[in-house]
């Protein structure tokens, strides 16, 4: 059985098709800073090995796990919402709201570890293109949080309307590349200095 | 049920969505536990441990464009993958460019007026 109100008109359609490429424009512009980024690091990282010891390993599996658990989470919001369930959508998006949090949570607490080690941002070169990469990514993920605050007020207040299913599939491709970052990140950044 | 995610192309062409995303999730977590178990043990030499990490990451990240993303070539999707395509192709020189550069921008300065002077008096030829 179909959900009536979600059917679309040839012009709704259209423009929504438009603006989910559009929204991937942006992704992949995000894309060519995060690359920037990472360039930059490189160049700045003379000495891989020596950056093993500001870095604990299991601490970084924790906040993979973690986020990778959130980007399987926003997919259930996605069925949730194929499911035409407003409440399964509102869970799913609870748990990866928190699961966020949680991420962006431990990420902090480094910082500030390293910060009062006296390993802070502009100790380096180096530290300084950690802090920017790693903070960059950490502030995307951030902003998630928030837009996930508000779009999940929104299917509270009027449930799953046209509006708030596109909105609900941006947040998710928003949501899912930010994982896809975190791989590059903690191959890079985390795990080749204990090769 | 609603059909609006395939009706506008965001699920193009599957029929069982939800065995995309599980499958899309299991596959994560074993490259991302074997990345960190290899590592972590030295289970390989150095060079053979860099290429497996690597290779592991490439894996896992196509694994989640197709599985969480739902990249690939079905009508709906076809913009986005060659939209990622073609900005991998800029990043890639992008990022070769600026290394090269960097690991070669010392040898491609001017020398300094001590420098020249010396040159001048000791070598013959450029």
């Amino acid at each position: 059985m179909n959900d009536q109100s979600l059917q679309l008109t040839v012009e709704t359609r259209a423009k929504d098709i438009t603006t989910v490429f559009g929204f991937w424009a942006y992704l992949m512009t995000d894309f060519v800073l995060f690359a920037s980024l990472f360039a930059t690091f490189a160049v700045l990282r003379t000495d891989t090995a020596a950056t093993a010891h500001l870095f604990n390993l299991r601490f970084t599996l924790l906040e993979t796990v973690i986020l990778l658990s959130s980007s399987f989470t926003c997919g259930l919001a996605l069925l949730a919402a194929h499911g035409s369930s407003r409440t399964g959508v509102l869970r799913a998006l609870a748990a990866t709201a928190l699961l966020g949090a949680a991420f962006v949570g431990l990420e902090v607490s480094e910082f500030a570890k390293l910060v009062a080690a006296g390993s802070a941002p502009a100790a380096s070169g180096f530290l300084s293109a950690y802090f920017t990469l790693v903070g960059t990514h950490g502030l995307h993920v951030a902003i998630g949080i928030v837009w996930m605050l508000a779009l999940t007020t929104a299917i509270a207040l009027r449930g799953l309307s046209r509006s708030n299913m596109r909105k609900l599939l941006l947040l998710s491709l928003f949501w899912h590349f930010l994982d896809i970052v975190w791989i590059c990140i903690f191959t890079i950044v985390y795990l080749m200095p204990f090769v | 049920m609603n059909d609006y995610f395939e009706e506008i192309g965001a699920w193009p062409g599957e029929s069982r969505i939800a065995r995309s995303y599980a499958i899309g999730f299991a596959f994560s977590l074993v490259a991302t536990i074997a990345a960190y178990a290899l590592t972590l043990t030295h289970a390989l030499p150095p060079r053979a441990l860099i290429a497996a990490i690597f290779a592991l990451a490439g894996a896992q990240i196509l694994a989640q464009l197709a599985y969480f993303l739902h990249l690939g070539s079905a009508s709906g999707a076809r913009m986005r993958t060659i939209a990622l395509i073609v900005t991998f192709g800029i990043v890639s020189i992008l990022v070769a460019g600026s290394l090269w550069i960097m690991a070669t921008l010392n040898s491609r300065m001017m020398p300094s007026q001590n420098q020249m002077i010396d040159y001048m008096q000791n070598e013959s030829g450029l």
